[in-house]
């Protein structure tokens, strides 16, 4: 977290973080360049990189995928998490010279200007039911890889936290859901596209391999985060419910309840419970599945940090999360429902009084 | 509950967290490597053709507009060749050369070539010269009418097919074509055998006119019926029925 917008706060684990992944698409380019090269020696060097460019580009989309479904499911791999941002730019830049070269290759240097050509070359075949004939094979594939550089584009330029901040999170984070829909595009486009000239059945077979890997692990993650709300649901007594046990926390952990139909993250510090919300004002993180860090609350996916007495992040930073008073009962951990006034002191409970 | 908690802005990653990040990383290596190569080696082979981008020769014969623009040349020991003639991008023959039907000419130009098929690209106007009328035996054009034949395959533009993309058919390609037929690229007819083998045989009209051809049908299945003629070394199907298949 920073209190003034710098375009990348380097440190070590982002230089790893991006040197590894250009290693890996460069690792990717070569290796389809040399077995393309080996196939087909005639192959022109425009054709090679636009389809590694492509390929390259898929392959990140999958990884930018299943990343978010994969922390969630084990934390293990939230590092992977951490810099996913760069994942996205690199994405778009891939993209880019993939639509750059194909536009010049396929559209520039003929009767028609490049761009309106990528639309209309064909234009009649829109029309997936001409002369009574349903034929979608030869509907136009290049209207869907557009648009999809297009979201990746706008995610892209919105990535830094400059943007998050003046959009809001919830506008921002809305926003960067376009993914899925680009995604949807990219597999129409090669659908449509590289699929329709292509005969090896190992195309087909790995792109909805592919789909069914996002898919299982996001219908995976969500059936954890079913379980542990149905699991939560607990009685109530005087505006508050209970929750969990204090042998549930260990000192310096947290723990995601859910109380009044939404998730409360609880902390147990110095042999006090706090209650604060679950949703970090930076990305909306999972604060209840992070650590008490040098004194403070600190959010899993960024390691924004918060004061668990009034919620509010440790000067200079201005961030404040909703507190909720706790109460323990015998072993129990009670949680209000109502909120706590936004930056008021809440000392928590203390478990050795109770 | 003593597992190791990750954050990014610290310099080190917790070292159990590390390992696993390692292992993540040679798996993600291993896979990238791996589909990458097998989706290289699944593609289909890319035909041979050449396209001699930046390279300059000069050529001299005679000019034909139509049916097809071509460059009759003969050497020195009379044999002749017949170049098919197109202009730089996606355009057939320029505006430089047009209006020279049967006159001796000189330009340079870059050759494309598949096979026995041949192509220049006039990328040169200045070059370009009328030498003045020709002989008549450089005129004199011997037609061989082999057959009548019914032909199914793929509408490529002949540019592209003889070697300046490769690949130059298909779905991905299919713009590109139409834009090269619909500024003036010879359209030909890709035709294959049991074998695998295949050629593109270019296309023209009855009467001697060029084929007018619908720019939208290239990358499509076409069937053509008409007469399969050689001429100079190259052949072409003058066509009198072309039909768009489903």
């Amino acid at each position: 977290m920073s209190e003034s917008y710098r375009a990348i706060d380097w440190n070590r684990q982002k230089r790893l973080y991006d040197g590894i992944l250009v290693g890996l698409l460069l690792l990717g380019l070569g290796t389809f360049i040399g077995v393309s090269l080996l196939r087909s020696p005639n192959a022109t060097a425009e054709t090679l990189i636009l389809r590694g460019s492509s390929i390259s580009g898929l392959l990140l989309l999958h990884l930018i995928l299943c990343i978010g479904p994969l922390a969630r499911l084990d934390s293990r791999f939230l590092p992977l998490l951490y810099n996913r941002r760069h994942l996205g730019v690199t994405l778009f830049l891939l993209a880019l010279v993939h639509a750059a070269l194909a536009t010049f290759q396929f559209h520039a240097l003929g009767d028609e200007n490049p761009l309106v050509s990528v639309f209309t070359a064909y234009r009649r075949d829109y029309r997936v039911f001409a002369d009574g004939v349903f034929n979608p094979a030869h509907f136009p594939f290049e209207p869907f890889g557009a648009l999809a550089l297009l979201i990746f584009f706008v995610m892209a330029a919105t990535s830094h936290d400059f943007w998050l901040r003046n959009l809001g999170a919830p506008f921002w984070k809305a926003m960067h859901l376009g993914v899925y829909l680009a995604y949807g595009c990219v597999l129409a486009h090669v659908a449509f596209g590289i699929l329709q000239s292509e005969r090896s059945a190992v195309y087909p077979a790995l792109l909805i391999a592919g789909f069914f890997v996002v898919s299982g692990l996001h219908l995976a993650a969500a059936r954890k985060e079913f379980l542990l709300d149905r699991n939560s649901r607990s009685a109530e007594r005087d505006g508050f419910v209970a929750t969990c046990s204090i042998d549930e926390i260990a000192d310096g952990h947290g723990k995601v309840v859910f109380v009044g139909g939404q998730r409360i993250a609880l902390f147990r510090h110095q042999d006090r419970i706090y209650a604060t919300s679950n949703v970090c004002r930076h990305q909306g993180g999972p604060i209840g599945e992070g650590r008490i860090v040098n004194g403070c609350i600190t959010c899993p996916w960024h390691g924004w940090n918060y004061q668990p007495e009034d919620g509010c992040s440790p000067p200079p930073f201005k961030e404040v999360i909703s507190t909720y008073k706790t109460r323990i009962v015998g072993n129990q951990i009670w949680v209000a429902i109502a909120t706590n006034a936004l930056g008021s002191r809440c000392d928590g409970s203390s478990i050795s009084r109770s | 509950m003593n597992d190791p908690f990750y954050i990014g802005y610290l310099d080190k990653n917790p070292p159990t967290l590390a390992r696993h990040t390692q292992g993540i990383v040679l798996l993600l290596a291993v896979i990238v490597i791996g589909l990458t190569a097998l989706l290289a080696a699944r593609q289909t082979p890319v035909e041979p053709g050449d396209f001699e981008f930046g390279v300059r020769r000069t050529f001299t014969g005679v000019i034909l507009e139509s049916p097809l623009p071509l460059l009759r040349s003969v050497s020195t020991n009379g044999a002749v060749t017949h170049y098919l003639l197109v202009g730089s991008g996606k355009y057939g023959l320029p505006a430089f050369a047009r209006g020279n039907t049967g006159k001796l000419v000189r330009f340079d130009g870059s050759l494309i070539q598949k096979g026995g098929s041949v192509m220049v690209e006039l990328n040169a106007p200045e070059s370009f010269k009328v030498l003045g009328p020709a002989t008549e035996v450089e005129l004199t054009q011997k037609q061989e009418r082999i057959t009548d034949v019914v032909l199914t395959g793929e509408l490529v533009d002949t540019k592209c097919y003889f070697g300046v993309m490769r690949p130059a058919t298909g779905k991905v390609h299919r713009a590109c074509a139409v834009r090269c037929l619909s500024g003036g690229i010879p359209p030909g007819i890709l035709v294959r055998d049991h074998d695998g083998g295949a050629m593109a045989v270019p296309l023209t009209g009855s009467n001697n006119q060029p084929l007018k051809v619908d720019p939208e049908w290239a990358a499509r299945i076409v069937t053509a019926k008409g007469h399969l003629i050689l001429s100079g070394g190259l052949l072409r199907l003058e066509v009198l029925e072309l039909s768009l298949d489903r």
